[in-house]
């Protein structure tokens, strides 16, 4: 392709992507069929990428490749092909009896190993996911450094490890208590009878939608972000760039 | 039509100008990096020419106004380290894509500068995709050689060679030889990367949308990531401190980006630094004052209405 060409390939591909945001976002004003129609082709779209790249990202060559071998073009044979990996295909195809009603105990085997796996992965990683989670959740509430409401800005890293300071000591016990009001939120789901303890348990609810508030927050920002993105790719990449010529 | 006073239209249209407008605009915003912003970059800089790094690309054109500014910062700096990377995806058959679109970008705006293009075969390698995140992350971690050993890549003559007889991969027998894993993602996968790679003890960082933010916060405060990118603030984080430094000081004595986990100082990269976050990071000021209004408006509208109707405010 010449460069010309392929530049007005670009524009073509960019303004299709104009008119896909546009059909998109068109849903927000009510239900269209201009919506509809990109909704459509961005379903078919990815599901057609999807198996083109499962093959060829992966499938060819983890598994292809493996079956039938790897000749060079000079006719050097530097993988040898080994015939026990047709054996994925009845297994992997065993999967899709669950929609016959007669075999579908069939696509419980492979359905059994992967849950296998997936439970002995689960063993495996829980203690390293979470013991240092654990570890850390044990943080200390008591100054060492009296003297210090805040950490002195020429303390080295040394001394930051071993000095706890007012300010690190209310943080820490801010967080302890999460945790534990939290924890109690879920242990104690039953009716409590303890004024105290109810009280934690009502703490613990109130932390958690101020967690979920952020996290509310973030998700709010995140789409925020798409929308701009979207806007940029419209007015800078595609308007200004490619059909006015400007930056 | 209406939601309160105001048509639904006048609402959309307010909010394409407000994500719009600003983008034009360089608007100045006074900006301190947060900590897992700060130790990303940190470990970033720490790496030497030569190191390899392997950079997990799981996200795709959903999450383009996040991940994309992540991935553009993450590979701007490699390559200006002249640091190795290898990149693969797990999540999504469409994340190989995004990334190698992305280094060519990178690319393309090295050669503008007149500075070397990063070659593929000899300073990088694409390790493709791998269906399942959790066993393929798994496999990786238990036994690389196994796990990327199917894969095939041109080399600089245009024949198809293994992947690990790229000088990329010369020193790569386990997982553990990498200097540094990075994960840029939209998804789990962040999850997968602690169980199973944070397990062989190397060093391990997150660049994640806003919305997995908060989660991730408690791989770091665990420190079993050194640092994290979250969202758009992240990109802006990065783009800043390549750009100004840390805490490098100017005439007058003052830092434009400080921080105490920074010892001494990281100096400025040279050649282009800042990009989408820079960018976007102000019209997404500008976005949500304008929802803050509108909930102050819709507060207004609601008491206002029950008072027409005779209820108590």
């Amino acid at each position: 392709m010449k460069p010309e060409q392929i530049e007005t390939y670009r524009t073509v591909a960019a303004a299709a992507g104009v008119l896909a945001t546009l059909g998109l976002f068109s849903v927000l004003y009510k239900e269209n069929k201009f919506y509809r129609l990109f909704e459509h082709i961005f379903l078919g779209l990815a599901a057609g990428w999807s198996a083109v790249a499962v093959w060829t990202e992966s499938l060819r060559e983890i598994w292809w490749d493996k079956l039938t071998g790897v000749v060079e073009t000079t006719g050097v044979v530097t993988e040898p092909g080994r015939w026990a990996y047709i054996l994925l295909i009845p297994i992997g195809a065993m999967g899709y009896m669950v929609f016959s009603k007669k075999h579908n105990w069939m696509a419980k085997i492979p359905m059994g190993v992967l849950l296998g796996i997936w439970s002995g992965q689960q063993i495996q990683s829980y203690w390293t996911v979470y013991g240092p989670q654990m570890k850390q959740g044990m943080l200390p509430i008591v100054p060492t450094a009296f003297d210090q409401v805040i950490a002195r800005s020429d303390r080295t890293p040394e001394l930051a490890a071993v000095t706890i300071t007012w300010s690190q000591a209310i943080s820490n016990f801010l967080f302890v208590f999460t945790l534990l009001s939290v924890l109690s939120y879920f242990l104690f789901s039953f009716e409590v009878k303890n004024k105290a303890l109810k009280q934690v348990n009502v703490a613990g609810r109130y932390l958690l939608m101020i967690g979920f508030g952020a996290i509310f927050g973030s998700t709010v920002m995140m789409r925020f972000s798409l929308v701009i993105d979207r806007m940029y790719f419209i007015w800078d990449e595609f308007l200004m760039k490619r059909v006015l010529h400007i930056g | 039509m209406k939601k309160g006073g105001i048509p639904k239209f006048v609402i959309y249209a307010l909010l394409i100008a407000c994500c719009s407008i600003p983008l034009f605009f360089k608007i100045p915003i006074p900006n301190k990096p947060s900590e897992p912003s700060v130790d990303f970059y940190k470990t970033l800089s720490a790496l030497k020419e030569g190191d390899v790094v392997l950079v997990g690309s799981d996200w795709t054109g959903s999450t383009r106004g996040e991940s994309k500014g992540h991935m553009k910062a993450i590979l701007r700096t490699l390559m200006r380290k002249k640091v190795k990377f290898v990149i693969w995806s797990t999540a999504d058959p469409q994340a190989p894509r995004a990334a190698l679109d992305v280094i060519a970008e990178v690319n393309a705006e090295r050669v503008a500068n007149k500075e070397e293009k990063y070659q593929r075969w000899t300073q990088w390698v694409s390790a493709g995709y791998y269906p399942n995140s959790d066993v393929a992350i798994n496999s990786v971690a238990q036994d690389i050689k196994t796990a990327f050993g199917a894969r095939r890549e041109n080399d600089t003559t245009g024949v198809q060679q293994p992947l690990f007889k790229s000088p990329v991969m010369e020193k790569i027998k386990s997982v553990t030889d990498f200097d540094l894993v990075i994960d840029v993602t939209a998804s789990k996968t962040t999850d997968f990367h602690v169980q199973f790679i944070s397990a062989k003890n190397v060093p391990l960082m997150f660049a994640v949308t806003g919305v997995m933010g908060p989660e991730t916060q408690v791989f770091y405060n665990s420190k079993q990531i050194k640092g994290f990118l979250s969202g758009l603030k992240g990109v802006f984080d990065m783009e800043q401190m390549m750009e100004k430094g840390v805490n490098v000081k100017d005439a007058n004595g003052v830092a434009a980006v400080s921080s105490d986990r920074v010892p001494g100082e990281i100096a400025p990269l040279p050649g282009v630094s800042v990009g989408q976050g820079t960018k976007y990071y102000p019209t997404l000021h500008v976005a949500l004052l304008l929802m803050i209004v509108m909930i102050g408006i819709g507060n207004y509208e609601m008491l206002a209405a029950r008072k027409r109707q005779g209820g108590k405010a």
